[in-house]
């Protein structure tokens, strides 16, 4: 049974990095199948999987050759440990539908059969936020059934991670998403465990895991590749190794009861980052 | 080759041959018993489909709308379909089946059809109308896709997908008409009936030529049974006889159920409906009766009293559904005809590898133009600016002006043809169908004859 996870935070918070990162060490250290479906319209979720090599996008394919020219064979590419990505792509900022491109994109894996049984991990790497209908359309009904979202200490980055679980209450009932819990990719603030801590038992959930900052993550993004591609003995390696552990074994899934913005505010003046 | 397939290559389209997927769905949903359509969408996706499909049959039915405004665009519209639903159910007691069928609107802001269908059977169905028997499925048909014959294949496909069960076989064929009109499902429940076969006939218009009872109930509504729907899972074989109209719904069948499917031919002319007679023979092991022999007889002695002396050599443009026109043109040929020009209004890229096409490509021994994605004005420039010459036009009344300004006698047919009475009681298909088309297109030309003074003495001593 393939487990389909989307990764929704902040624009910026480091998800396409931290869901590139956790495929690879899943594939890597945990023998597991992965596909990596980026659903931002800038297109960057892939690129380290894929040894820094843009891929065409299936926006990119349908707007110059036709829907009937969007295959497997033209827009999906194998990367690092046989992980396969596919770009949804979209338009320029400031012009057309980026949510709908992100409907259509998934719309024509599926109906390419893309995510095929043998796969055990899809991640839906999903631009920023929950902004429209497009943009949840990985959480839709029969598609991503847990939602990781990447978060820090910041505050904006909390009201994010908030605004967004407002969004999966929406769609919980309708097509049974859940939860699975908070990636803290940690941005080396005062009081940051903590804060996510009681943010996310506040919210009715865990923090999965604390991805301490390190150098070595922005080294192997230079040389287009994830850690664990790039030098498997590092500790770095070892704590998405961990996550992924999380991941796999992960079984609290929930449907979260997202703060007033009186309560998220008072708990951000509690940890003193409004200072 | 003297046959090719273009796409117009004009950017925009000047007066469409087509309207958008959501008018193909909607005229499925009418073919439903106990059903009504909502149209999740602004109110014209649904004032102007049920205007055209009421002005084509003179019949008067029921499709509903979610009414989409501002704010809904905005803050998402799915909190209207769930009022919508609960409306029309406590307001139709009878209703059994709620297609939400999707529109341009409400895809771009990505509202969410599937789950509020979840919701709702959760939530309302299960609360409020516990002891009630309703449906409801989803039809995804974005207008800025395809086109209402893409919407047409799309909405059947998922009311099959919807109910199709495996049970032990049927013993019975599913027999999906395509996009045709009451007078045709007559001619193909005929046929079946004179072969003594068993059929699902999907989607099933029939009664839409209906009367006015002394009770006074005179809403249409369509043959087909949920049962029916459910049934096709465990029928022998399907036959779609249009290849664009419920071509999906047979791949589905197959893949799914592993019913074997026939595609086409549409039975148009008597080569098509030979030929689909034969399919029907073999798929069921039934003889082709002497019945039908002489009905076949009668419509060769029809055709051959007009074909040589009066349609020979005449050059006909014919423009609507492909495989309404695909099949409309192969007739003509047969007539000796000679078709110029065929207009499809769409860009459906299968096209050019329908072997129905490669067929006239490789066969036909003058020129002959086919257009995809073509508008009327592909028409009317070719006939007012690029000597296109023409006898006789065949289409839907879209195109009526293009006759009356150039003159040209007209057969109507197709959807929608409202500016001619009764046309949807008769058939296109079948022998019965080749006899009334052979024959309409002969009159119009006597007409056009005595209207033009062209040897108009020759209908005195034929």
């Amino acid at each position: 049974m393939t487990r389909k996870v989307a990764i929704y935070g902040k624009g910026g918070i480091g998800k396409s990095t931290t869901t590139q990162n956790t495929a690879a060490a899943l594939a890597y250290f945990h023998n597991q199948k992965i596909f990596i479906h980026g659903c931002d319209p800038k297109a960057d979720s892939t690129r380290l999987i894929l040894g820094g090599q843009m891929q065409e996008t299936v926006m990119d394919t349908l707007r110059i050759h036709g829907a009937e020219k969007v295959t497997l064979d033209t827009v999906v590419k194998t990367g690092f440990q046989d992980i396969r990505c596919v770009e949804s792509g979209g338009p320029e900022p400031g012009v057309g539908c980026a949510g709908r491109g992100v409907i259509t994109a998934i719309d024509l894996m599926e109906e390419n059969d893309a995510y095929t049984e043998d796969l055990d991990f899809v991640f839906f790497d999903v631009l920023g936020d929950v902004v429209c209908g497009g943009f949840a359309m990985p959480i839709r009904d029969g598609k991503a059934q847990e939602v990781y979202i990447v978060a820090s200490g910041e505050m904006m980055a909390i009201y994010a991670a908030n605004n967004i679980c407002k969004g999966l209450v929406k769609y919980a009932k309708q097509s049974g998403v859940r939860l699975g819990g908070i990636i803290c990719n940690s941005r080396n603030v005062d009081g940051e465990k903590e804060f996510l801590q009681e943010f996310t038992s506040a919210i009715g959930t865990k923090m999965i895991h604390f991805v301490p900052r390190d150098n070595i993550v922005q080294k192997a993004e230079f040389n287009k590749k994830t850690v664990t591609e790039f030098d498997p003995q590092v500790n770095q390696a070892n704590e998405y190794q961990e996550l992924g552990r999380k991941i796999l074994e992960n079984d609290d899934f929930v449907i979260p009861t997202p703060l007033a913005m009186h309560e998220l505010e008072a708990m951000v003046v509690k940890y003193g980052i409004c200072d | 080759m003297n046959c090719e397939v273009k796409v117009k290559d004009r950017i925009g389209t000047i007066n469409p041959i087509f309207t958008c997927q959501p008018a193909g769905a909607q005229y499925v949903s009418i073919g439903v018993k106990d059903c009504i359509g909502l149209v999740h969408g602004g109110q014209g996706c649904v004032m102007f489909v049920r205007l055209l499909i009421s002005q084509h049959l003179k019949e008067s039915f029921e499709i509903a709308s979610s009414s989409l405004h501002e704010d809904g665009a905005v803050f998402g519209a799915c909190g209207r379909v769930e009022e919508g639903v609960d409306v029309l159910l406590a307001r139709y007691p009878h209703l059994k089946v709620i297609p939400i069928i999707s529109t341009c609107s409400t895809e771009v802001i990505g509202d969410d059809i599937d789950g509020v269908i979840t919701k709702l059977e959760e939530g309302l169905l299960a609360e409020k109308y516990p002891d009630r028997e309703v449906h409801l499925l989803p039809i995804h048909t974005p207008s800025f896709v395809g086109s209402m014959v893409s919407g047409y294949d799309v909405a059947v496909r998922d009311f099959v997908k919807k109910f199709a069960r495996k049970g032990p076989s049927n013993g019975k064929i599913n027999f999906i008409t395509g996009w045709v009109n009451p007078g045709d499902v007559t001619e193909l429940k005929s046929l079946l009936a004179e072969m003594q076969i068993d059929a699902t006939v999907l989607f099933e218009i029939e009664s839409f030529d209906s009367p006015i009872m002394p009770d006074g109930s005179e809403v249409s509504h369509g043959n087909t049974t949920i049962e029916d729907l459910v049934s096709t899972g465990s029928a022998t074989h399907t036959f779609a006889l249009n290849r664009y109209e419920g071509g999906k719904a047979a791949q589905f069948l197959e893949k799914k159920f592993k019913i074997p499917s026939i595609v086409g031919p549409t039975p148009i002319g008597i080569r098509n409906t030979d030929a689909l007679l034969k399919k029907l023979s073999e798929a069921t092991g039934k003889p082709i009766p002497a019945s039908l022999v002489r009905k076949r007889g009668v419509a060769l002695d029809a055709i051959t009293d007009l074909a040589h002396m009066f349609l020979a050599d005449k050059k006909v443009a014919i423009y609507g559904n492909a495989d309404l026109v695909i099949g409309l043109a192969e007739f003509c040929l047969d007539l000796e005809m000679k078709p110029q020009l065929l207009l499809l209004g769409d860009d459906n890229s299968a096209y050019v590898n329908d072997p129905r096409i490669k067929a006239l490509q490789e066969h036909v021994d003058y020129p002959m133009e086919i257009v995809t994605n073509a508008d009327f004005w592909d028409l009317e420039d070719r006939i007012k600016n690029k000597g296109l010459e023409l006898d006789l036009i065949l289409g839907h009344s879209k195109g009526r002006f293009v006759s009356i300004d150039y003159d040209i006698p007209m057969v109507r047919v197709g959807f929608p043809t409202y500016d001619r009475a009764g046309l949807y009681r008769y058939p296109v298909v079948g022998y019965g169908g080749a006899t009334w088309l052979a024959e309409q297109m002969a009159n119009a030309l006597f007409t056009d004859m005595e209207h033009k003074k062209r040897k108009e003495w020759l209908l005195n001593v034929w």
